[in-house]
């Protein structure tokens, strides 16, 4: 049987998973260009899935992938089913298995995440070609895919040292 | 080592990735993906998705804010050092536009009269509906935005949109409290547009790049770089005359458009209730067509046509490709209200409509 202070900081983190996927997806529809000089937005509802997935799985089911993924298309204004799709397939494919789940060193964590990003772009440019009837901009895809790249590593080295400094891993999990 | 050991309570060991779900879930994906296309969307679908643009509208206005505050801090930096030199140079455009000003009011004033006198009722600029940019999503698939008007405020789709330098897009997408608006750069951008030196004709094609290119301009138009370019209004879902931009030669002899509302960051915009205004010997064609038999008017006065604000659906792709057909002077019949039908109902004598 759990104690009260595991389940608190189930609560805890369970609201914390909440928080960041609507933050991000905010994030990714928020009105950067209003500010100067940005306009290259970083692909965050795949990093927050990928690191919830790997940090606490019971977090991410395949129906909640699947919501975050419809979420964005809805508020992007992109075709329903094209980032839910690609989400999908990608955090099927590439999560982490076995009993440890995410390693706890950065390398392999970003090399999964590299193949992850890589998929899930690949099948949104053929879903959302397909939905267009017209091939979708790839050279902004190539530039999103690079700055999510680009961003990861913070998000990852901050949850994993987060996870390190606890034995009983992150947030209590 | 011992740290290493998965801690993980019992009930939480292993991913419930449920195969039938996933399945499910992927099948169910596939479909939305075949039945959401912006070229075929259903009714239903397009509600839906105004529906939850307007719940999500109050959140992400909340997630702009912040973003709003701090959107100047870099030009305002950066043009510290010119402050002197622009201020000249805006002083000097204050005497000019003084002209323009007194200008713009005897044309009002002209125009009111020629209304009076044909008994037309359009638009005035005054009718344009203040909405802030509230998510700015830049993604591979589509360029548009969600602005904090709707419905309620009298926004419907294919309305203008504008900003304080130019056309920024049209409506596609309205819902109660919220609107989507699709730019000029989008994929799906379709605008009629002239030169405003030459008048010469053109469609305003977007293709997701900054400068959207210029297409049906002939073998040799009469466009030269710089010309100021301008909304035809030859479909009639657009006024005639709004800034659009200024032309460019392409390396490969094309032409594109450097847009005016890319001068600033498209933070607050106009949307303009336009309604076509429907010329008068079509109107007269339409009155007597309402006189005669259904059967022997046609399908082209029986029902509106294409290019129509009302059956302007989300996308502007027909509208626009029955516009270059009209501008082409290729219109066929039951495509466009002025067809066979209303022809042939404009033909006859006009002393017969009461």
């Amino acid at each position: 049987m759990r104690k009260p202070t595991d389940r608190s900081t189930v609560w805890l983190s369970a609201l914390l998973c909440i928080f960041t996927v609507l933050l991000a997806l905010v994030m990714q529809a928020a009105p950067t260009r209003l500010i100067d000089g940005i306009s290259v937005m970083p692909t965050w509802p795949l990093m927050a899935i990928f690191l919830w997935s790997g940090l606490r799985p019971h977090f991410m089911p395949p129906i909640v992938v699947f919501a975050i993924g419809l979420t964005q298309d809805l508020l992007t204004g992109a075709p329903m089913g094209v980032w839910a799709l690609s989400y999908l397939v990608a955090i099927a494919v590439c999560r982490f298995r076995g009993e440890d789940g995410m390693p706890r060193d950065l390398p392999p964590v970003l090399l999964r995440f590299g193949a992850t990003l890589l998929l899930a772009h690949s099948i949104a440019f053929a879903a959302g070609s397909f939905a267009l009837e017209q091939m979708a901009d790839l050279q902004l895809l190539i530039i999103e895919l690079a700055a999510t790249m680009l961003m990861f590593p913070l998000l990852a080295f901050l949850a994993l040292r987060n996870r390190r400094a606890s034995r009983a891993g992150f947030i209590g999990g | 080592m011992a740290t290493r050991r998965s801690t993980r309570h019992d009930g939480e060991q292993g991913v419930r990735f449920s195969r039938t779900l996933f399945i499910a879930l992927l099948v169910l994906s596939c479909a939305l993906i075949a039945f959401d296309r912006p070229q075929s969307r259903s009714d239903a679908f397009a509600r839906f998705r105004a529906g939850f643009t307007d719940i999500t509208a109050p959140v992400l206005e909340l997630g702009a804010q912040p973003l709003r505050a701090i959107k100047n801090i870099g030009p305002y930096f950066r043009r510290q050092g010119e402050l002197a030199e622009e201020n000249a140079r805006l002083r000097q455009q204050l005497i000019e536009a003084r002209y323009w000003e007194d200008l713009a009011y005897r044309q009002r004033d002209r125009i009111e009269i020629y209304e009076d006198a044909l008994n037309v009722d359009t638009q005035a600029i005054q009718d344009r509906i203040g909405a802030w940019t509230v998510a700015d999503p830049r993604g591979p698939f589509v360029r548009a935005r969600l602005i904090g008007r709707g419905a309620q405020s009298g926004i419907e789709d294919g309305y203008p949109v504008i900003n304080l330098y130019g056309l920024v897009g049209r409506v596609y997408e309205t819902g109660r409290r919220s609107a989507r608006v699709l730019l000029l750069t989008d994929l799906n951008s379709r605008i009629p547009v002239m030169a405003d030196r030459s008048n010469a004709r053109a469609i305003l094609v977007g293709d997701n790049s900054p400068f959207p290119r210029l297409e049906y301009v002939g073998r040799q138009p009469d466009i030269e770089p710089g010309d100021r370019i301008v909304s035809s209004g030859d479909d009639g879902i657009l006024p005639r005359g709004l800034p659009v931009g200024e032309a460019i030669a392409t390396r490969d002899g094309g032409w594109r458009v450097r847009l005016y509302s890319d001068q600033a960051p498209i933070d607050f915009v106009w949307v303009w209730p336009y309604r076509r205004v429907t010329p008068p010997d079509e109107e007269a064609g339409a009155g007597e067509a309402s006189l005669l038999d259904p059967q022997e008017v046609g399908p082209a006065t029986a029902a509106p046509g294409p290019d129509t604000p009302e059956d302007a659906g989300p996308d502007t792709q027909g509208g626009a490709e029955g516009t270059a057909a009209g501008t082409a002077g290729e219109s066929e019949g039951g495509e466009r209200p002025s067809g066979d039908g209303a022809g042939a109902a404009a033909a006859a004598d006009p002393e017969e409509v009461p």
